[in-house]
Protein backbone atom coordinates (compact mmCIF):
# COMPACT_ATOMS: atom_id res chain seq x y z
CA UNK A 1 0.00 0.00 0.00
CA UNK A 2 2.60 2.47 1.14
CA UNK A 3 4.50 1.56 -1.87
CA UNK A 4 1.53 2.28 -4.37
CA UNK A 5 1.16 5.80 -3.18
CA UNK A 6 4.48 6.44 -3.20
CA UNK A 7 4.14 5.46 -7.01
CA UNK A 8 1.32 7.29 -7.50
CA UNK A 9 2.67 10.46 -6.26
CA UNK A 10 5.43 10.05 -7.98
CA UNK A 11 3.54 9.43 -10.80
CA UNK A 12 1.54 12.67 -10.63
CA UNK A 13 4.61 14.70 -9.92
CA UNK A 14 5.70 13.57 -13.06
CA UNK A 15 3.07 13.76 -15.48
CA UNK A 16 3.26 17.86 -15.49
CA UNK A 17 6.83 17.67 -15.96
CA UNK A 18 6.34 15.26 -19.35
CA UNK A 19 3.52 17.64 -20.25
CA UNK A 20 5.71 20.39 -20.05
CA UNK A 21 8.41 19.01 -22.28
CA UNK A 22 5.82 18.40 -24.92
CA UNK A 23 4.39 21.60 -25.35
CA UNK A 24 8.00 22.50 -25.47
CA UNK A 25 8.60 19.80 -28.25
CA UNK A 26 5.47 20.56 -30.24
CA UNK A 27 5.95 24.30 -30.24
CA UNK A 28 9.49 24.27 -32.23
CA UNK A 29 8.28 21.07 -34.18
CA UNK A 30 5.45 23.78 -35.59
CA UNK A 31 8.06 26.58 -36.03
CA UNK A 32 10.49 24.21 -37.22
CA UNK A 33 10.12 24.60 -41.36
CA UNK A 34 9.88 28.55 -41.03
CA UNK A 35 13.14 28.62 -39.09
CA UNK A 36 14.84 26.15 -40.98
CA UNK A 37 14.06 28.23 -44.41
CA UNK A 38 14.82 31.45 -43.18
CA UNK A 39 18.08 30.00 -41.85
CA UNK A 40 18.90 28.71 -45.11
CA UNK A 41 17.48 31.57 -47.21
CA UNK A 42 18.51 34.52 -45.10
CA UNK A 43 20.71 33.55 -42.30
CA UNK A 44 23.36 31.79 -44.53
CA UNK A 45 23.43 34.62 -46.94
CA UNK A 46 23.82 37.39 -44.58
CA UNK A 47 26.98 35.99 -43.29
CA UNK A 48 27.93 35.10 -46.83
CA UNK A 49 27.77 38.55 -47.54
CA UNK A 50 29.71 39.32 -44.62
CA UNK A 51 32.67 36.85 -45.66
CA UNK A 52 32.54 38.53 -49.32
CA UNK A 53 32.38 41.95 -47.84
CA UNK A 54 36.38 40.71 -46.46
CA UNK A 55 37.45 40.19 -50.34
CA UNK A 56 38.68 42.44 -53.18
CA UNK A 57 36.32 40.40 -55.72
CA UNK A 58 34.64 40.76 -59.19
CA UNK A 59 32.78 37.29 -58.35
CA UNK A 60 34.54 35.71 -61.14
CA UNK A 61 38.17 35.30 -61.45
CA UNK A 62 39.44 37.46 -58.84
CA UNK A 63 38.92 36.61 -54.87
CA UNK A 64 41.97 38.30 -53.13
CA UNK A 65 41.49 38.31 -48.70
CA UNK A 66 42.00 42.25 -47.57
CA UNK A 67 40.68 41.78 -43.66
CA UNK A 68 38.67 44.52 -43.51
CA UNK A 69 40.53 46.38 -46.14
CA UNK A 70 36.51 47.31 -47.82
CA UNK A 71 35.48 48.91 -44.74
CA UNK A 72 38.26 50.79 -43.70
CA UNK A 73 38.49 52.43 -47.57
CA UNK A 74 34.97 53.16 -47.52
CA UNK A 75 35.20 54.77 -43.67
CA UNK A 76 37.51 57.03 -45.20
CA UNK A 77 36.45 58.33 -48.35
CA UNK A 78 34.33 61.43 -48.89
CA UNK A 79 31.99 60.16 -51.08
CA UNK A 80 30.61 57.72 -48.43
CA UNK A 81 29.28 60.38 -46.37
CA UNK A 82 27.72 62.17 -49.39
CA UNK A 83 25.64 59.39 -50.15
CA UNK A 84 25.03 59.08 -46.43
CA UNK A 85 24.28 62.38 -46.03
CA UNK A 86 21.76 62.51 -49.49
CA UNK A 87 20.21 58.98 -47.77
CA UNK A 88 19.66 60.69 -44.35
CA UNK A 89 18.12 63.61 -45.99
CA UNK A 90 15.61 61.16 -48.31
CA UNK A 91 14.53 59.12 -45.42
CA UNK A 92 13.93 62.13 -42.97
CA UNK A 93 12.21 64.23 -45.76
CA UNK A 94 10.26 60.70 -46.73
CA UNK A 95 9.44 59.52 -43.12
CA UNK A 96 8.82 63.30 -41.64
CA UNK A 97 6.44 64.07 -44.88
CA UNK A 98 4.61 60.60 -44.78
CA UNK A 99 4.25 60.89 -40.68
CA UNK A 100 2.80 64.42 -41.23
CA UNK A 101 0.28 63.94 -43.56
CA UNK A 102 -1.29 60.42 -42.35
CA UNK A 103 -1.49 61.77 -39.16
CA UNK A 104 -2.99 65.01 -40.20
CA UNK A 105 -5.58 62.20 -42.82
CA UNK A 106 -6.17 60.24 -40.31
CA UNK A 107 -7.50 62.65 -37.52
CA UNK A 108 -9.62 64.31 -40.47
CA UNK A 109 -11.07 60.49 -41.13
CA UNK A 110 -11.76 59.84 -37.30
CA UNK A 111 -14.05 62.76 -37.42
CA UNK A 112 -18.03 62.31 -38.36
CA UNK A 113 -17.17 63.52 -41.96
CA UNK A 114 -19.92 62.77 -45.04
CA UNK A 115 -18.32 60.39 -47.46
CA UNK A 116 -15.45 59.65 -44.72
CA UNK A 117 -15.44 55.63 -46.35
CA UNK A 118 -14.99 56.49 -49.51
CA UNK A 119 -12.14 59.43 -49.02
CA UNK A 120 -10.82 56.71 -47.00
CA UNK A 121 -10.78 54.53 -49.90
CA UNK A 122 -9.36 57.12 -52.43
CA UNK A 123 -6.79 58.07 -49.86
CA UNK A 124 -5.53 54.37 -50.06
CA UNK A 125 -4.88 53.83 -53.24
CA UNK A 126 -1.30 54.93 -53.80
CA UNK A 127 -0.32 52.78 -51.44
CA UNK A 128 -1.45 49.56 -53.65
CA UNK A 129 0.39 50.71 -56.66
CA UNK A 130 3.89 49.23 -57.66
CA UNK A 131 6.86 51.12 -57.13
CA UNK A 132 7.39 50.76 -60.77
CA UNK A 133 3.90 52.05 -61.20
CA UNK A 134 4.24 55.20 -59.07
CA UNK A 135 7.85 55.66 -60.07
CA UNK A 136 6.72 55.81 -63.81
CA UNK A 137 3.77 58.02 -63.51
CA UNK A 138 5.45 60.55 -61.22
CA UNK A 139 8.26 60.60 -63.79
CA UNK A 140 6.06 61.84 -66.65
CA UNK A 141 4.16 64.21 -64.29
CA UNK A 142 6.93 65.52 -63.96
CA UNK A 143 8.59 65.89 -68.00
CA UNK A 144 9.79 68.98 -68.40
CA UNK A 145 7.75 69.59 -71.41
CA UNK A 146 4.62 67.44 -71.51
CA UNK A 147 4.32 67.00 -68.13
CA UNK A 148 1.06 67.38 -65.66
CA UNK A 149 3.33 69.06 -63.06
CA UNK A 150 4.65 71.81 -65.05
CA UNK A 151 1.10 72.85 -66.39
CA UNK A 152 -0.72 72.74 -63.24
CA UNK A 153 2.28 74.60 -61.69
CA UNK A 154 1.63 77.10 -64.95
CA UNK A 155 -1.54 77.58 -64.44
CA UNK A 156 -1.54 77.97 -60.68
CA UNK A 157 1.20 81.21 -61.53
CA UNK A 158 3.78 79.05 -58.89
CA UNK A 159 6.48 79.37 -61.92
CA UNK A 160 6.76 80.99 -64.57
CA UNK A 161 8.52 79.20 -67.38
CA UNK A 162 8.70 75.02 -67.49
CA UNK A 163 11.42 73.32 -65.55
CA UNK A 164 13.11 69.98 -65.11
CA UNK A 165 12.39 69.05 -62.12
CA UNK A 166 14.69 65.97 -62.04
CA UNK A 167 17.37 67.08 -64.46
CA UNK A 168 18.56 69.91 -62.40
CA UNK A 169 20.53 68.67 -59.35
CA UNK A 170 18.64 71.45 -56.57
CA UNK A 171 14.99 70.11 -57.09
CA UNK A 172 15.99 66.22 -58.05
CA UNK A 173 16.02 65.34 -54.13
CA UNK A 174 12.70 67.06 -53.12
CA UNK A 175 10.93 65.62 -56.37
CA UNK A 176 11.65 62.19 -55.32
CA UNK A 177 10.71 62.86 -51.85
CA UNK A 178 7.47 64.27 -52.82
CA UNK A 179 7.02 61.07 -55.24
CA UNK A 180 7.74 59.08 -52.33
CA UNK A 181 5.52 60.96 -49.93
CA UNK A 182 2.61 60.25 -51.93
CA UNK A 183 3.45 56.47 -52.43
CA UNK A 184 3.62 56.16 -48.39
CA UNK A 185 1.52 58.10 -47.16
CA UNK A 186 -1.45 55.70 -46.95
CA UNK A 187 0.10 53.05 -44.40
CA UNK A 188 1.05 55.72 -41.71
CA UNK A 189 -2.39 56.42 -42.26
CA UNK A 190 -3.96 53.44 -41.93
CA UNK A 191 -1.89 52.48 -38.80
CA UNK A 192 -2.75 56.01 -37.21
CA UNK A 193 -6.45 55.73 -37.77
CA UNK A 194 -6.67 52.37 -36.62
CA UNK A 195 -4.57 53.70 -33.66
CA UNK A 196 -7.16 56.51 -33.28
CA UNK A 197 -10.15 54.18 -33.21
CA UNK A 198 -8.74 52.78 -30.09
CA UNK A 199 -8.56 55.44 -27.88
CA UNK A 200 -12.00 55.16 -25.82
CA UNK A 201 -14.42 58.31 -26.07
CA UNK A 202 -14.47 58.77 -22.98
CA UNK A 203 -11.54 60.31 -22.02
CA UNK A 204 -12.42 62.86 -24.86
CA UNK A 205 -16.02 63.37 -23.24
CA UNK A 206 -14.74 64.00 -19.54
CA UNK A 207 -11.83 66.20 -21.20
CA UNK A 208 -14.64 68.18 -22.85
CA UNK A 209 -16.72 68.25 -19.46
CA UNK A 210 -13.17 69.86 -17.86
CA UNK A 211 -13.40 72.71 -20.72
CA UNK A 212 -10.14 71.51 -22.44
CA UNK A 213 -9.84 72.91 -25.94
CA UNK A 214 -9.27 70.64 -29.26
CA UNK A 215 -5.36 71.03 -28.94
CA UNK A 216 -5.26 69.98 -25.60
CA UNK A 217 -6.94 66.92 -26.34
CA UNK A 218 -4.71 66.44 -28.99
CA UNK A 219 -1.34 67.09 -26.60
CA UNK A 220 -2.81 65.38 -23.41
CA UNK A 221 -4.97 62.44 -24.80
CA UNK A 222 -4.02 61.53 -28.55
CA UNK A 223 -0.74 61.71 -28.82
CA UNK A 224 -0.09 60.05 -25.71
CA UNK A 225 -2.78 56.83 -26.23
CA UNK A 226 -0.47 57.00 -30.06
CA UNK A 227 2.73 56.51 -28.56
CA UNK A 228 2.92 52.99 -29.46
CA UNK A 229 1.76 52.94 -32.65
CA UNK A 230 3.68 56.30 -33.58
CA UNK A 231 7.17 54.26 -32.64
CA UNK A 232 6.18 51.38 -34.30
CA UNK A 233 5.36 53.43 -37.36
CA UNK A 234 8.49 55.56 -37.31
CA UNK A 235 10.59 52.65 -36.97
CA UNK A 236 8.82 49.97 -39.63
CA UNK A 237 9.07 53.14 -42.21
CA UNK A 238 12.49 54.85 -41.24
CA UNK A 239 14.46 51.20 -41.79
CA UNK A 240 12.10 50.95 -44.77
CA UNK A 241 12.85 54.38 -46.67
CA UNK A 242 16.30 54.41 -45.75
CA UNK A 243 16.96 51.31 -48.23
CA UNK A 244 14.75 52.40 -50.43
CA UNK A 245 15.93 51.53 -54.13
CA UNK A 246 13.35 51.19 -56.50
CA UNK A 247 11.48 54.63 -57.05
CA UNK A 248 14.56 56.53 -56.51
CA UNK A 249 15.92 54.10 -59.41
CA UNK A 250 13.59 54.51 -61.81
CA UNK A 251 13.16 58.19 -61.03
CA UNK A 252 16.88 59.11 -61.72
CA UNK A 253 19.12 56.17 -61.23
CA UNK A 254 20.82 58.65 -58.71
CA UNK A 255 21.51 61.36 -60.80
CA UNK A 256 21.80 63.86 -61.95
CA UNK A 257 25.69 64.07 -61.45
CA UNK A 258 24.56 62.38 -57.83
CA UNK A 259 22.04 64.19 -56.31
CA UNK A 260 19.41 61.78 -55.80
CA UNK A 261 22.45 58.39 -55.02
CA UNK A 262 20.86 57.41 -51.89
CA UNK A 263 23.09 54.32 -50.50
CA UNK A 264 20.70 51.09 -52.04
CA UNK A 265 21.84 52.56 -55.12
CA UNK A 266 25.25 53.54 -54.44
CA UNK A 267 25.50 49.53 -53.43
CA UNK A 268 23.80 48.48 -56.40
CA UNK A 269 25.86 50.54 -59.06
CA UNK A 270 29.39 49.37 -56.99
CA UNK A 271 28.06 45.71 -57.25
CA UNK A 272 26.56 45.45 -61.09
CA UNK A 273 28.29 48.26 -62.51
CA UNK A 274 31.61 48.51 -61.52
CA UNK A 275 31.98 45.18 -60.39
CA UNK A 276 33.39 45.63 -57.22
CA UNK A 277 31.25 43.09 -55.02
CA UNK A 278 33.49 43.31 -51.95
CA UNK A 279 32.97 46.96 -51.38
CA UNK A 280 29.14 46.56 -52.27
CA UNK A 281 28.86 43.57 -49.31
CA UNK A 282 30.54 45.50 -47.18
CA UNK A 283 28.65 49.04 -47.55
CA UNK A 284 25.59 46.80 -47.32
CA UNK A 285 26.79 45.59 -44.03
CA UNK A 286 27.22 48.80 -42.71
CA UNK A 287 23.72 49.83 -43.68
CA UNK A 288 22.60 47.10 -41.73
CA UNK A 289 24.31 48.23 -38.57
CA UNK A 290 22.99 51.52 -39.31
CA UNK A 291 19.51 50.78 -39.26
CA UNK A 292 19.88 48.99 -36.31
CA UNK A 293 20.98 51.74 -34.74
CA UNK A 294 18.23 53.98 -35.89
CA UNK A 295 16.16 51.35 -34.35
CA UNK A 296 18.16 51.17 -31.27
CA UNK A 297 17.98 55.30 -30.78
CA UNK A 298 13.87 55.57 -31.76
CA UNK A 299 13.19 52.82 -28.95
CA UNK A 300 15.46 54.50 -26.47
CA UNK A 301 14.11 58.13 -26.81
CA UNK A 302 10.20 57.41 -27.89
CA UNK A 303 9.93 53.53 -26.29
CA UNK A 304 9.92 54.41 -23.03
CA UNK A 305 8.78 51.18 -20.66
CA UNK A 306 9.53 49.03 -23.24
CA UNK B 1 -22.26 81.43 -33.87
CA UNK B 2 -23.70 78.55 -32.01
CA UNK B 3 -22.49 74.93 -30.97
CA UNK B 4 -24.72 73.19 -34.08
CA UNK B 5 -23.10 76.27 -36.53
CA UNK B 6 -19.68 75.98 -35.22
CA UNK B 7 -19.88 71.91 -35.31
CA UNK B 8 -21.26 72.36 -39.00
CA UNK B 9 -18.27 74.61 -40.22
CA UNK B 10 -15.49 72.33 -38.75
CA UNK B 11 -17.60 69.20 -40.68
CA UNK B 12 -17.22 71.25 -43.69
CA UNK B 13 -13.77 72.43 -43.24
CA UNK B 14 -12.60 68.97 -42.82
CA UNK B 15 -14.37 67.89 -45.58
CA UNK B 16 -12.77 70.17 -47.74
CA UNK B 17 -9.35 69.22 -46.52
CA UNK B 18 -10.42 65.77 -47.67
CA UNK B 19 -11.68 66.53 -50.62
CA UNK B 20 -8.43 68.35 -51.48
CA UNK B 21 -6.10 65.55 -50.65
CA UNK B 22 -8.33 63.17 -52.70
CA UNK B 23 -7.80 64.90 -55.83
CA UNK B 24 -4.02 64.56 -55.21
CA UNK B 25 -4.66 61.38 -55.58
CA UNK B 26 -7.01 61.00 -57.74
CA UNK B 27 -5.39 63.39 -60.79
CA UNK B 28 -2.47 61.61 -61.25
CA UNK B 29 -4.43 58.24 -61.44
CA UNK B 30 -7.04 60.06 -63.93
CA UNK B 31 -4.25 61.71 -65.89
CA UNK B 32 -2.37 57.62 -65.87
CA UNK B 33 -6.04 56.62 -67.63
CA UNK B 34 -5.97 60.20 -70.09
CA UNK B 35 -2.50 59.61 -71.16
CA UNK B 36 -3.06 55.58 -71.63
CA UNK B 37 -5.96 56.20 -74.64
CA UNK B 38 -4.29 59.37 -76.20
CA UNK B 39 -2.87 58.75 -79.47
CA UNK B 40 1.06 59.25 -79.87
CA UNK B 41 0.42 62.48 -81.49
CA UNK B 42 -1.48 64.33 -79.28
CA UNK B 43 0.44 62.40 -76.00
CA UNK B 44 3.58 64.50 -77.47
CA UNK B 45 1.47 68.13 -78.36
CA UNK B 46 1.45 71.53 -77.05
CA UNK B 47 -0.45 72.95 -75.12
CA UNK B 48 -0.76 69.32 -73.43
CA UNK B 49 -4.29 68.05 -73.16
CA UNK B 50 -5.64 67.10 -70.28
CA UNK B 51 -8.81 64.90 -71.81
CA UNK B 52 -7.44 63.44 -75.29
CA UNK B 53 -9.56 64.73 -78.15
CA UNK B 54 -9.29 61.34 -80.05
CA UNK B 55 -9.71 58.87 -77.94
CA UNK B 56 -7.91 55.57 -78.96
CA UNK B 57 -7.68 52.22 -77.21
CA UNK B 58 -4.85 50.80 -79.39
CA UNK B 59 -2.63 51.01 -76.84
CA UNK B 60 -4.48 48.33 -74.43
CA UNK B 61 -3.47 46.38 -77.65
CA UNK B 62 -0.13 47.32 -78.22
CA UNK B 63 0.88 45.95 -74.43
CA UNK B 64 0.35 42.68 -75.88
CA UNK B 65 1.36 41.93 -79.57
CA UNK B 66 4.66 44.53 -79.41
CA UNK B 67 5.96 44.11 -75.87
CA UNK B 68 6.76 41.15 -74.03
CA UNK B 69 4.36 42.15 -71.21
CA UNK B 70 2.13 39.33 -71.22
CA UNK B 71 4.67 36.78 -70.74
CA UNK B 72 6.37 39.20 -67.81
CA UNK B 73 2.76 38.69 -65.86
CA UNK B 74 2.96 35.31 -66.54
CA UNK B 75 6.14 34.48 -65.14
CA UNK B 76 5.26 37.27 -62.24
CA UNK B 77 1.95 35.31 -61.65
CA UNK B 78 3.94 32.20 -61.46
CA UNK B 79 6.94 33.44 -59.06
CA UNK B 80 4.45 35.43 -56.59
CA UNK B 81 1.86 32.69 -56.58
CA UNK B 82 5.00 30.24 -55.39
CA UNK B 83 6.18 32.57 -53.33
CA UNK B 84 2.09 33.31 -51.62
CA UNK B 85 2.02 29.61 -50.92
CA UNK B 86 5.19 28.42 -49.39
CA UNK B 87 4.93 31.64 -47.00
CA UNK B 88 1.20 30.33 -46.44
CA UNK B 89 2.00 27.11 -45.58
CA UNK B 90 5.42 27.61 -43.26
CA UNK B 91 3.95 30.50 -42.06
CA UNK B 92 0.94 29.02 -40.44
CA UNK B 93 2.55 26.50 -38.62
CA UNK B 94 5.13 28.74 -37.25
CA UNK B 95 1.95 31.56 -36.30
CA UNK B 96 0.58 29.25 -34.54
CA UNK B 97 3.65 27.75 -32.76
CA UNK B 98 4.76 30.98 -31.93
CA UNK B 99 0.97 31.67 -30.69
CA UNK B 100 -0.10 28.45 -28.51
CA UNK B 101 3.35 27.62 -27.19
CA UNK B 102 5.78 28.81 -24.80
CA UNK B 103 9.25 27.13 -25.45
CA UNK B 104 13.06 27.65 -25.50
CA UNK B 105 14.12 29.66 -28.72
CA UNK B 106 10.67 31.33 -29.33
CA UNK B 107 11.55 34.45 -28.53
CA UNK B 108 14.30 34.24 -30.65
CA UNK B 109 12.44 33.07 -33.33
CA UNK B 110 10.48 36.49 -33.02
CA UNK B 111 13.00 38.95 -32.81
CA UNK B 112 14.74 37.23 -35.57
CA UNK B 113 11.11 37.88 -37.54
CA UNK B 114 11.42 41.08 -36.94
CA UNK B 115 15.53 41.58 -37.48
CA UNK B 116 14.44 40.23 -41.29
CA UNK B 117 12.75 43.48 -41.75
CA UNK B 118 15.78 45.39 -40.93
CA UNK B 119 18.20 43.78 -43.13
CA UNK B 120 18.65 45.77 -46.44
CA UNK B 121 17.10 44.03 -49.10
CA UNK B 122 20.33 45.01 -50.71
CA UNK B 123 22.39 42.80 -48.19
CA UNK B 124 20.56 39.76 -49.54
CA UNK B 125 21.39 40.75 -52.82
CA UNK B 126 25.18 40.71 -53.78
CA UNK B 127 25.21 36.81 -51.55
CA UNK B 128 22.15 35.68 -53.49
CA UNK B 129 22.97 36.81 -57.11
CA UNK B 130 26.65 34.88 -56.00
CA UNK B 131 25.00 31.77 -54.53
CA UNK B 132 22.54 31.42 -57.18
CA UNK B 133 24.82 31.24 -60.23
CA UNK B 134 26.56 28.96 -58.20
CA UNK B 135 23.83 26.62 -58.18
CA UNK B 136 22.53 27.44 -61.55
CA UNK B 137 19.31 29.37 -60.02
CA UNK B 138 19.76 32.46 -61.62
CA UNK B 139 16.79 33.35 -64.41
CA UNK B 140 14.79 30.28 -62.97
CA UNK B 141 11.44 30.63 -61.54
CA UNK B 142 13.24 28.73 -58.26
CA UNK B 143 15.54 31.22 -57.74
CA UNK B 144 13.05 33.96 -57.83
CA UNK B 145 10.36 32.13 -55.63
CA UNK B 146 13.67 31.31 -52.83
CA UNK B 147 14.50 35.27 -52.86
CA UNK B 148 10.89 36.10 -52.47
CA UNK B 149 10.13 34.09 -49.87
CA UNK B 150 13.09 35.67 -47.69
CA UNK B 151 11.07 38.69 -47.27
CA UNK B 152 7.08 37.06 -47.70
CA UNK B 153 7.49 34.47 -44.66
CA UNK B 154 8.62 37.07 -42.06
CA UNK B 155 6.22 39.52 -43.28
CA UNK B 156 3.29 36.43 -43.33
CA UNK B 157 4.52 34.71 -39.99
CA UNK B 158 3.78 37.87 -38.17
CA UNK B 159 0.44 37.98 -39.72
CA UNK B 160 -0.46 34.98 -38.99
CA UNK B 161 0.68 35.32 -35.44
CA UNK B 162 -1.60 37.95 -34.84
CA UNK B 163 -4.42 36.41 -36.11
CA UNK B 164 -3.90 33.27 -34.28
CA UNK B 165 -3.56 34.83 -30.83
CA UNK B 166 -6.93 36.86 -31.14
CA UNK B 167 -8.18 33.12 -31.28
CA UNK B 168 -9.05 31.82 -28.28
CA UNK B 169 -7.16 29.31 -26.62
CA UNK B 170 -9.36 27.63 -24.63
CA UNK B 171 -10.57 25.80 -27.71
CA UNK B 172 -7.30 24.03 -27.90
CA UNK B 173 -7.34 23.04 -24.42
CA UNK B 174 -10.92 21.67 -24.91
CA UNK B 175 -9.99 19.96 -27.83
CA UNK B 176 -7.01 18.26 -25.88
CA UNK B 177 -9.22 17.25 -23.05
CA UNK B 178 -11.21 15.52 -25.27
CA UNK B 179 -7.94 13.81 -26.73
CA UNK B 180 -7.44 15.27 -29.82
CA UNK B 181 -4.15 15.59 -31.10
CA UNK B 182 -1.53 18.55 -31.38
CA UNK B 183 -2.06 18.22 -34.95
CA UNK B 184 -5.28 17.16 -35.25
CA UNK B 185 -6.40 20.77 -33.39
CA UNK B 186 -4.41 22.76 -35.51
CA UNK B 187 -5.54 21.59 -38.81
CA UNK B 188 -9.03 21.00 -37.76
CA UNK B 189 -10.22 22.79 -35.22
CA UNK B 190 -8.00 26.71 -35.48
CA UNK B 191 -6.79 26.14 -38.76
CA UNK B 192 -10.27 26.31 -40.29
CA UNK B 193 -11.48 29.33 -37.77
CA UNK B 194 -7.97 31.54 -39.24
CA UNK B 195 -8.78 31.20 -43.01
CA UNK B 196 -10.16 35.27 -43.12
CA UNK B 197 -6.42 35.43 -41.27
CA UNK B 198 -5.05 32.95 -43.72
CA UNK B 199 -7.16 34.67 -46.94
CA UNK B 200 -5.63 38.65 -45.44
CA UNK B 201 -2.32 37.07 -45.33
CA UNK B 202 -2.05 35.83 -48.54
CA UNK B 203 -3.11 38.99 -50.13
CA UNK B 204 -0.44 41.14 -48.03
CA UNK B 205 1.93 38.63 -49.30
CA UNK B 206 1.03 38.56 -52.63
CA UNK B 207 1.13 42.71 -53.42
CA UNK B 208 4.36 42.42 -51.79
CA UNK B 209 5.55 40.16 -54.02
CA UNK B 210 4.16 41.35 -57.01
CA UNK B 211 5.74 44.92 -56.39
CA UNK B 212 8.78 43.47 -55.49
CA UNK B 213 11.79 45.26 -58.04
CA UNK B 214 15.93 44.75 -57.14
CA UNK B 215 16.01 41.01 -56.19
CA UNK B 216 14.45 40.20 -59.91
CA UNK B 217 16.56 43.24 -61.41
CA UNK B 218 19.47 41.29 -60.31
CA UNK B 219 18.08 37.85 -60.57
CA UNK B 220 16.94 38.00 -64.18
CA UNK B 221 18.96 38.49 -67.04
CA UNK B 222 17.21 36.22 -69.54
CA UNK B 223 14.35 38.58 -71.25
CA UNK B 224 11.99 36.07 -71.27
CA UNK B 225 12.19 35.34 -67.46
CA UNK B 226 12.05 38.98 -66.03
CA UNK B 227 9.03 39.76 -63.57
CA UNK B 228 6.21 42.88 -65.06
CA UNK B 229 7.99 45.31 -62.62
CA UNK B 230 11.22 44.99 -64.11
CA UNK B 231 9.76 45.07 -67.82
CA UNK B 232 7.76 48.46 -67.11
CA UNK B 233 10.85 49.99 -65.64
CA UNK B 234 13.30 49.05 -68.48
CA UNK B 235 11.89 50.70 -70.92
CA UNK B 236 12.07 53.65 -69.20
CA UNK B 237 15.95 54.35 -70.09
CA UNK B 238 14.85 54.50 -74.05
CA UNK B 239 14.82 57.70 -75.65
CA UNK B 240 11.48 58.57 -76.84
CA UNK B 241 8.97 56.87 -74.36
CA UNK B 242 5.99 55.59 -75.52
CA UNK B 243 4.17 57.25 -72.89
CA UNK B 244 0.63 55.82 -73.14
CA UNK B 245 1.65 52.43 -74.14
CA UNK B 246 3.50 52.45 -70.53
CA UNK B 247 0.24 54.03 -68.86
CA UNK B 248 -1.46 51.69 -70.01
CA UNK B 249 0.24 48.43 -68.66
CA UNK B 250 0.92 50.60 -65.37
CA UNK B 251 -2.96 50.23 -65.23
CA UNK B 252 -3.35 46.63 -66.17
CA UNK B 253 -1.11 45.45 -63.97
CA UNK B 254 -2.46 47.87 -60.77
CA UNK B 255 -5.91 48.22 -61.31
CA UNK B 256 -7.11 44.47 -60.76
CA UNK B 257 -4.92 44.19 -57.04
CA UNK B 258 -6.22 47.71 -56.29
CA UNK B 259 -9.92 46.73 -56.35
CA UNK B 260 -9.50 43.52 -55.15
CA UNK B 261 -8.06 45.25 -52.00
CA UNK B 262 -10.32 48.03 -51.84
CA UNK B 263 -13.47 45.25 -51.64
CA UNK B 264 -11.54 43.82 -48.99
CA UNK B 265 -10.31 46.62 -47.10
CA UNK B 266 -11.95 46.76 -43.68
CA UNK B 267 -11.30 43.35 -43.60
CA UNK B 268 -7.65 43.64 -44.88
CA UNK B 269 -6.80 46.25 -42.86
CA UNK B 270 -7.58 45.09 -39.71
CA UNK B 271 -5.71 42.66 -39.83
CA UNK B 272 -2.45 44.61 -40.70
CA UNK B 273 -3.23 47.00 -37.78
CA UNK B 274 -3.92 44.42 -35.59
CA UNK B 275 -0.66 43.86 -34.31
CA UNK B 276 0.60 47.71 -34.15
CA UNK B 277 -2.21 49.18 -31.88
CA UNK B 278 -2.02 46.46 -29.63
CA UNK B 279 -0.91 48.20 -26.37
Amino acid sequence: MALNSNQSLRKTRSVPQRHFNQRQLAGLWFILPAALSLLVIVAYPLLYGFYISLFRTNLLTRWDFRWFQNYIRIFTSADFLQTVFTTLKFTVGAVAGQFVVGLSLALLLNTKVPGRALFRTILIVPWLFPEVVVALLWKWMYNPLYGLFNDILLILNVISEPTSWLGSTATALPSVILTVIWKGYPLVMLLMLAGLQAISQEQYESAEIDGASWWQSFLYITLPNLRNVIMITLILNTVWWFKHFGIVWVLTQGGPINATSVISIDIYKTAFEAFRFGRAAALAVIVFFIVFLISFLYQRFLGGDE
Amino acid sequence: MTRQQRQRLHTSVVFMILLIASTFVIVPVLWMFSTSVKTMEEMFSLPIKWIPETISWDAYQRIWTDYPFGRYILNSFIVVSGATLISLFVSSLAGYGASRFRFLGRTAFLTFLLITQMFPSIMLLIPYFQLMKTFGLINTYAGLIFAYISFTIPLASWLMLGYFNSIPKELDDAASIDGASRWRIFWQIVMPLALPGLAATAVYAFIVGWNEYIFALVLTTDDKMKTIPIGIGELIGQYRIAWNDMMAVSLVVSVPLTILFLFLQRFLVSSLTAGAVKQ
